[in-house]
């Protein structure tokens, strides 16, 4: 097990995609942003699920509007490239189903997850286990789930749909998703717990 | 120091990271949160790559977000004990004992199993919501908006059904 431990330091060195540090770096900052942020919390997500607390939608919607400008700009300007995922209409359907499912009993995405058990949480430790067979079903039956997920309609972008006009659509689109974080009224499920903490 | 950042801090801060990710200066690739579990599980199950083309497959992202999640449970680690102060040893979440029920064993057992399906969700749809809602729909893909359309609304019926709408006192 030590040698792959290794050898994953080790493709990410010979990789394009930033060096170990850089990587690194990126998932430092994340841990801080989410953590900082206390998108985390199971308040969070489940209480999204529940309509009783809307920092997680507020928080996606406004960075997805900022980035989508942003790298659309930056892709013109020679610094980024898209990297888009294929349309597999019974995967994102039916995974995307189980998936909605999983998150709002669970409380947490992939994302969250491992920093919310950085803070200590027993239940989502148990939960990432359950993470890890999950990813070793889906590893062995590969070739069943394949046949969930269907064809690839392509690599489809709004930018490609309306093409002539594309930096229009991409600031219609961002903007619009700015104003949407920005009019969802703020709701927030506060844990007590965590409040008596900080009093102390 | 501030304890909580507000979400539009946080959400500026997301995209300024998403924005170094995709760059050539930083990573030049998306950011992306859901392989790294199958790619723990080949090292875990000690699954050999030959016999298992998936694990083949996502062999250089598995290794990528692999490292990325290193930095980010130090990151969240050092922030909870520091900044955030939430740092403690938990096993059942106040809004579990809220809106479902007071049994450890449930909290854990649903822990289980929704941390199973969440991956299996998100191998089937090639991503999370860090890959998918986060990195995807930045690049206005038709793909990651059908899955943050199927998400949001299976979330939601999901929080309607299986928790309680009122809080319970005891």
């Amino acid at each position: 097990m030590i040698d792959r431990i290794l050898e994953m330091f080790a493709t990410v060195a010979q990789e394009p995609h930033g060096s170990i540090f850089t990587v690194f770096f990126i998932g430092f900052v994340f841990g801080v942003v989410v953590q900082y942020t206390r998108v985390d919390k199971f308040e969070k997500i489940a209480g999204f699920a529940m309509l009783k607390d809307t920092v997680v939608p507020k928080m996606l919607f406004l960075a997805i509007g900022l980035a989508s400008i942003g790298l659309y700009y930056m892709i013109e300007a020679g610094y980024a490239h898209y990297h888009v995922k294929p349309i597999m209409l019974g995967g994102l359907i039916i995974g995307g189903t189980i998936f909605g499912i999983a998150m709002a009993i669970m409380g947490k995405c992939p994302g969250t997850g491992p920093i919310s058990i950085a803070e200590g949480r027993i239940d989502v430790l148990v939960g990432a286990i359950g993470g890890v067979f999950g990813g070793l079903v889906f590893t062995v039956y590969y070739d069943q789930f394949k046949m969930i997920m269907g064809e690839s309609l392509g690599k489809t972008t709004l930018v490609d749909i309306f093409e002539g006009n594309e930096s229009l659509v991409v600031l219609v689109f961002g903007i619009a998703l700015i104003v949407i974080a920005l009019v969802i009224p703020l709701r927030q499920e506060l844990d007590e717990a965590d409040l008596k903490q900080l009093d102390e | 120091m501030l304890r909580r950042i507000p979400w539009w801090l946080g959400g500026v801060l997301m995209a300024l990271l998403l924005l170094f990710t995709f760059s050539i200066f930083g990573a030049g690739r998306p950011f992306g949160a859901s392989t790294y579990v199958p790619y723990f599980s080949g090292i875990l199950f000690n699954l050999d790559p030959e016999k298992y083309p998936y694990l083949k497959e996502v062999h250089n992202a598995g290794a990528w977000e692999g490292v990325m999640l290193l930095g980010a449970l130090f990151g969240g680690f050092l922030t909870s004990v520091f900044v955030t102060k939430s740092f403690r040893i938990t096993i059942m979440p106040t809004g579990w004992k809220k809106y479902k029920n007071n049994s450890i064993k449930s909290r854990l057992v649903w822990s289980f199993v929704s941390g199973f399906f969440l991956i299996i969700g998100a191998r089937l749809a090639g991503g999370c919501t860090s890959g998918h809602f986060l990195s995807g729909m930045s690049q206005t893909a038709i793909s990651s908006m059908i899955f943050g359309g199927v998400v949001l609304v299976s979330l939601i019926v999901t929080g309607k059904i299986f928790y309680k709408s009122e809080a319970q006192d005891d």
